[in-house]
């Protein structure tokens, strides 16, 4: 590591600068969003939702914007329980590492293009800044499955540490859940990799800016398969069987209180952001829009840029608002239900996908010579039949009702070793 | 090399000393000896750390040094802990070092790799099995090593032979270190260049596709077994049993089920 | 219970059609609620600043008052009947010998504790003379228990309160409602 004043700049002050930013805005998105969800919630079911806290000591209400402030204050005095039965070294590293984890993730999410050089400081005056933390990383998916594995971990440690039956039950469900949905989400990602040609996640813009053309027209199979699975991922609903209040009580979080309460929530709307980011990134061109960001990251100007982190974030919004409607408006998945879907749908469903995307792939040069820019048109009319045949198909051989009688009679047995051999 | 050399050099007591620690640390039934066994474990670490060869300037040495630490100290404790669930969550930090370790070294794909695979994967499962066959964690087996002895001495021989090998003790240094840094050059020019993934997949599949297709191949024969091994279960399952009743398929169409008879197996 | 208890009614789940397993009407009965009742009027009022709208005050079971004739006299006669029905055992009379001659006895203290009341309605059903009414105020707040047990001068003042918006509801006993 170099130590003159431009290097230094460049791979020091540079990154720090980047991750408080980055850090203070998503935490700051995470109780926006808290309150977001509370007004999405409470318009769907017809009421005002929190519309009370302004600016403190005034009777400024600024339609309740203050309240994750509120919300903050109220979570940080709360007295911070520790029942007495938990194993209390894994009960208090559970809601960190979640934490950690969740926020790692943003290492190599880009939260924009580039920033032109800022002329007059040392190392930051000669090439475009990337607006991504670590820039070098290349496996940078794969580096977010990862750490979105690792953030298994605290879900199921914390819900066997707090010694109660419904954490341990939200702790399993969510890392089954948790395992068998990373496959679809691999094979939805698996599809973008190869269109692009690289999983670097800005790679992957920079790649469908430059075309025009969002992977999500080319292959919706695969948008299908990557948007039910981040749902999954995120444990939102219809897939949040991990915490699913009416069964659960609270999950995996049940024993949870206080400040320890709060980093497993902010956690958990980091996942959904992330979520919201991947969707934006792989499948609706992250930064780009049409006739308005341009897409060449050589050079670039202050309005450009400025208008690139715009319309990432707004793209990302809509997701997430996206995210919010679905919960009011479909029911919860039965377990069994969520295990069919990803092992018995989706995977299929991805596999197809990355055939049609392979095929595409592998004839796309020849036909560009033939078709020039008409080739998108094919590509995209295929991607859609894919789409239509597949969930046809999925759904023709699916049964067309669930029969619920037990399967088998109840059967008093004389010992244990009787009932076992049932089995 | 001579036996004299071999007594001076401090990593033949660092292996014999890491040998005598572990086989004290471990879960053997009697508690006696665990705070000698800390402390020799720790100083034929020290005795190994300080062979360790300065890498450029402090920065990489010193994160090296902290990765190095956090992965052999969470080895060391996966080993000796006796809850099973504590030894997991040691063995993920062990990971997680050695995925730094890769990552400082710039194979990015492997560092990652490593996590998604092992700690992400693996030992999930691992997890969940620990938690639900045993959840109170009583069980003496689990909590005892079996070949304590054995293990320690086979343990610190493998260590110590490994870091011979990489400190040179069998090779004059200098033919050593030529021999490293070429092998470090080729490296760098071929995989660790800029496109780090696609290099790499183009050696996995061009230079290396045998190993790749046989290890495939190899998942492909467990994946067989294991639906062979449920589908034979499954079958077994389908014969009725000396006291099991099966649900006639057309039962769920009556409401009365005469067929069923359940009370009497009650009786 | 077993499976096969005779009183078990066992339904079969309602076949889906392809569209169904498709989950296409779900997808979109789904959203399509969910984006009517987003921008549908809202049901709830902003509390303090406006008063929700109290579809029949005159059934409505609220604070409690004590009616008066048209002398200004209270009109309990002491009978205990309330007293008796109530559930929560929140009211409290000392009934002493009238002073007036078209009654035996009069409420010489009458006092309902508020924090017990359960706003069931029977002291108002009991009530022989249509005396105690139940009014349409909701928001009952106090500082203290204390504060919470009302007592007669109290109650007489919620019907001070509340007789214009509220007449009486039986015109036997003297109430103006036809």
């Amino acid at each position: 590591m170099a130590t003159d004043l431009p290097s230094l700049m460049q791979n020091v002050v540079a990154p720090l600068v980047k991750i408080v930013l980055l850090i203070g805005g998503l935490m700051t998105a995470a109780a926006y969003f808290v309150l977001l969800e509370r007004w999405m919630a409470a318009w769907v079911q017809d009421r005002r939702g929190p519309n009370r806290v302004g600016i403190p000591l005034t009777r400024i209400k600024l339609l309740g914007l203050g309240q994750p402030l509120a919300d903050g204050i109220k979570f940080i005095t709360k007295e911070e329980y520790t029942p007495a039965h938990v194993d209390k070294p894994i009960y208090i590293l559970a809601p960190i590492v979640i934490l950690a984890a969740a926020l790692a993730i943003f290492a190599v999410i880009p939260f924009g293009s580039v920033l032109p050089p800022i002329p007059g400081i040392p190392g930051l005056d000669k090439e475009p800044i990337p607006l991504l933390v670590a820039p070098g990383l290349d496996p940078s998916l794969v580096f977010v499955f990862a750490l979105s594995s690792i953030a298994v971990f605290p879900v199921i440690l914390g819900g066997w540490a707090s010694n109660n039956k419904y954490s341990f039950l939200g702790g399993l469900r969510s890392s089954a859940q948790l395992i068998a949905y990373e496959i679809p989400l691999g094979l939805g990602i698996l599809g973008v990799a190869l269109v692009s040609g690289s999983i670097r996640l800005d790679k992957v813009i920079v790649d469908q800016a430059a075309s025009g053309v969002w992977n999500a027209f080319l292959q919706p199979l695969g948008l299908l398969v990557f948007v039910v699975a981040a749902f999954a991922e995120a444990a939102r609903l219809p897939f949040d069987l991990p915490e699913a209040e009416q069964e659960l009580i609270g999950g995996y979080h049940t024993e949870y209180a206080g400040l320890k309460l709060l980093l497993f929530l902010v956690a958990e709307f980091l996942h959904m952001i992330t979520a919201a980011f991947l969707i934006v990134i792989l499948f609706f061109g992250g930064w780009h829009l049409w006739g308005l960001t341009g897409f060449s990251e050589e050079s670039i100007s202050w309005a450009q840029a400025l208008l690139r982190i715009a319309v990432l974030s707004a793209k990302v919004f809509l997701v997430i608002l996206f995210f919010m409607m679905v919960r009011w408006s479909w029911p919860r998945f039965r377990f069994d239900q969520l295990m069919a879907l990803a092992w018995k749908v989706l995977l299929p469903l991805g596999l197809v996908n990355l055939v049609v995307v392979a095929v595409m792939v592998e004839y796309g040069g020849t036909l560009k010579s033939q078709f020039g820019g008409g080739v998108y048109w094919i590509f995209a009319i295929s991607g859609w039949l894919a789409l239509i045949a597949a969930w046809v198909v999925a759904a023709l051989v699916s049964p067309s009702h669930d029969d619920n009688t037990p399967r088998r009679a109840a059967q008093k047995f004389d010992t244990e070793a009787e009932f076992y051999r049932t089995f | 090399m001579t036996l004299d050399a071999l007594v001076r050099n401090p990593l033949t007591w660092g292996t014999l000393l890491f040998a005598v620690g572990i086989w004290l640390l471990l879960p053997r039934g009697a508690t006696r000896g665990w705070w000698l066994g800390l402390v020799i474990t720790l100083v034929s670490l020290g005795l190994f750390a300080s062979r360790m060869p300065a890498l450029g300037d402090w920065a990489s040495t010193g994160t090296f040094g902290f990765l190095a630490a956090v992965t052999v100290i969470a080895a060391v404790m996966t080993i000796t802990l006796k809850n099973p669930v504590y030894c997991a969550i040691w063995f993920a930090l062990s990971l997680l070092g050695t995925a730094g370790l890769f990552m400082l070294q710039g194979s990015q794909f492997l560092g990652v790799a490593t996590i998604v695979v092992y700690a992400g994967a693996i030992l999930v499962t691992f997890l969940f099995v620990l938690m639900l066959a045993n959840p109170e964690g009583h069980a003496s087996y689990d909590r005892l090593s079996w070949e304590a002895p054995l293990s320690a001495i086979t343990g610190a021989f493998m260590v110590g032979v490994l870091t011979f090998a990489l400190v040179g003790v069998f090779n004059p240094p200098d033919a050593f270190d030529t021999k490293f840094s070429t092998v470090e050059i080729d490296r760098t020019g071929e995989i660790l260049a800029g496109e780090h993934m696609a290099h790499l997949g183009g050696q996995l599949f061009s230079r290396h596709l045998v190993a790749v297709e046989l290890a495939g191949t190899l998942l492909l024969v467990a994946m067989v077994g294991c639906v062979a091994i449920v589908a034979e279960a499954k079958s077994r399952r389908g014969q009725p049993a000396s006291r099991k009743r099966q649900r006639p398929k057309s039962a769920s169409r009556e409401p009365q089920r005469p067929e069923l008879r359940a009370g009497e197996a009650l009786r | 219970m077993q499976p096969n208890d005779p009183q078990v009614k066992w339904i079969e789940e309602p076949k889906l059609g392809l569209a169904g397993k498709m989950y296409l009407p779900l997808f979109v009965q789904g959203l399509a609620v969910t984006t009517r009742h987003l921008f549908s009027p809202k049901v709830t009022v902003s509390f303090p600043e406006q008063r929700p709208q109290i579809g029949n005050p005159l059934i409505y079971r609220g604070v409690h008052r004590l009616n008066k004739d048209e002398q200004g006299r209270v009109k309990c006669v002491a009978c205990f009947l309330c007293a008796t029905a109530c559930p929560a055992h929140c009211i409290d009379i000392i009934g002493v010998e009238s002073p007036w001659p078209d009654r035996e006895k009069y409420p010489q203290s009458f006092s309902i504790d508020e924090l017990r009341c359960i706003f069931c309605g029977m002291c108002e059903e009991a009530c022989p003379v249509d005396a105690i009414e139940l009014t349409s105020l909701f928001d009952l707040t106090g500082r203290s228990r204390e504060e919470m047990i009302f007592d007669k001068e109290k109650l007489l003042s919620v019907y001070d309160q509340t007789k214009d918006a509220e007449p009486m509801k039986s015109t036997a006993c003297g109430g103006t409602v036809t």
